[in-house]
């Protein structure tokens, strides 16, 4: 097999694991592949965490990382203008020192408000991140990232959302992106997302607090509907004779009353 | 790192990637490790195949490891292999015995029954095969199938075992995995598997003539079947809509809201309570 080909299988099987359990994955795969393997499956998991805005600790306060604040190998947090490496793996920060990033007064703004609805909508520990959107000025990166893992209980969920902001026109664009994942003798995948494009946007944090809530709404609703559209359309509770099925040589009783009454 | 050691890894690393896409991750899997092919592929429960029977009227039929040949599915209404396998593969393909056939035959039948009567639709199937030679003792699976018009899909794997323990009873031991995907525009997926296994030992008659011997395995396996399937639609409700629901919302509640404004509310809750 080719570096290449093994190097997207690694990404690909990383890229589909769940947040919270990725430490299992990398012995997982570490077991089957080999130590030689180490730095592909680390560049894997890089690659997950920078996609899926993981939060890394910095000296205690947690801070998202992304493509937004990523500067070479390292990553800067704009609120407190330092600069760090990352150790993967473990989620920690390395190597700390000081940058030139910081929040301009309107990213300040959001960051607050921000701050204050951290505090009332997410029971789960919850990181978000104000970013410039590079070469682009007049554009703003909002992140939320959420999670709640057991996994002596066999779950992990999470919730990320991402916005750009434009100052001039604007307008706001943006996703949202829920998983759940229960693993308790078998393997269940809850997953959502939904897309957003809002124009003349006055405050932001009050429409992205909007667009969160009503997402939510229609989820609680989607739960439901999946259940009785579908899920019950799959298998009945019970045969419409509302009993069980009368087992033994009788049994092709149900098939000589479903021709008669069919006329067959 | 010991070839056991790597199935364990995979095993447990297929329980945590994402169950859409079991399929290539068994392919991804089996790429990285070659030697874990026939392990993995004889352990993992993917969602079953359909194929038709030509000699039945091209009549549906479900596709596993369990009825697979090289590159070929026995048919359980025909008895045969299709693609058509070439003559010299086919003297040694796996097929069950005289009388275990019969059986496979009335369990067709009376599952298919069954399968009409619950799913109201769908494909079901049975394949059975003989544990060693000179003994009674037999073991099998049964398919169920159901899709419906918006990409929700069922899939029921009994995987099951007979053992005689003497000439009165025996030993019914199945693993079921249902395999569940429910999808909404392709922006609400929820989907995977949940695995249970059950052990019973029940009665069978002695002095039985072969047909009766066969109608007591159905009975007996049937109504075992029927119970599990009816616990695990159970589970599986639970854990798809309340279970995920009720973590969902461990994760972002605009309801409950955070665990500071939990405590808060709570506290003046009790406080009321207090005062009255």
């Amino acid at each position: 097999m080719s570096q290449s080909k093994f190097e997207s299988i690694i990404n690909e099987l990383v890229s589909h694991s769940s947040c919270g359990e990725i430490k299992e994955v990398y012995n997982d795969l570490l077991t089957i592949t080999g130590e030689n393997s180490k730095s592909t499956i680390l560049d894997a998991i890089e690659q997950y965490n920078i996609s899926n805005a993981v939060p890394v600790d910095l000296e205690g306060r947690f801070v998202i990382i992304s493509k937004y604040n990523k500067e070479g190998s390292k990553f800067f947090d704009p609120k407190t203008s330092n600069l760090f490496s990352v150790d993967h793996l473990n989620l920690i920060s390395l190597d700390i020192e000081k940058s030139e990033n910081k929040l301009t007064d309107e990213q300040e703004t959001i960051d607050k408000e921000l701050l204050e609805y951290s505090q009332t909508d997410f029971p789960g520990d919850i990181t978000y991140g104000v970013f410039s959107v590079p070469g682009e000025p007049n554009k703003t990166a909002i992140l939320i990232s959420c999670n709640r893992y057991n996994t002596a209980n066999f779950w992990t969920g999470r919730w990320k959302s991402e916005y750009i902001y434009d100052n001039e026109s604007k307008s706001l664009q943006g996703s949202i992106d829920v998983q759940v994942h229960y693993y308790e003798d078998g393997n269940v995948k809850f997953k959502s997302t939904e897309e957003f494009n809002e124009s003349n946007v006055s405050s932001v944090v009050d429409k992205i607090k909007e667009l969160e809530k009503n997402f939510e709404r229609q989820l609680d609703n989607s739960f439901t509907d999946l259940n009785e559209n579908q899920f019950k359309q799959l298998r009945r509770r019970l045969p419409v004779t509302r009993s069980k099925v009368n087992w033994g040589k009788a049994i092709g009783n149900y098939r000589l009353g479903k021709n008669a009454v069919e006329g067959n | 790192m010991s070839s056991e050691e790597a199935f364990d890894a995979a095993l447990d690393l297929l329980r945590r990637l994402d169950p859409t896409h079991i399929q290539k991750h068994l392919l991804n899997l089996i790429e990285l490790e070659p030697s874990l092919a026939e392990d993995l592929l004889s352990s993992t429960d993917t969602p079953l195949s359909v194929q038709r029977d030509p000699k039945s009227s091209q009549r549906e039929y479900l596709c596993c490891d369990y009825n697979r040949d090289i590159d070929s599915y026995r048919s359980p209404w025909s008895n045969d292999y299709y693609p058509p396998l070439a003559d010299a593969d086919l003297v040694e393909s796996p097929f069950p015995s005289g009388s275990l056939r019969k059986l496979e035959i009335i369990a067709n039948d009376s599952f298919d029954i069954y399968r009409d009567l619950y799913y109201e639709g769908g494909i079901s199937s049975v394949y059975l095969w003989d544990l060693e030679e000179e003994s009674r003792d037999f073991a099998g699976v049964v398919l169920f199938k159901k899709s419906d018009q918006s990409s929700s899909n069922w899939d029921s794997i009994h995987v099951l075992e007979v053992i005689f323990e003497n000439d009165v009873e025996a030993t019914y031991r199945v693993t079921t995995t249902i395999i569940l995907h429910l999808d909404k525009q392709q922006k609400i997926t929820l989907s995977g598997n949940l695995t249970r296994q059950t052990e019973k030992t029940l009665s069978v008659p002695s002095d039985a003539t072969e047909e009766q011997l066969n109608v007591a395995h159905i009975t007996n396996l049937g109504t075992l079947i029927e119970d599990i399937e009816s616990q695990m639609r159970n589970l599986l409700e639970t854990v798809y809509f309340e279970k995920t629901r009720d973590i969902y919302h461990e994760v972002r509640s605009s309801i409950t809201g955070s665990d500071k404004l939990n405590k808060a509310n709570q506290e003046e809750v009790i406080k009321g309570l207090q005062n009255l």
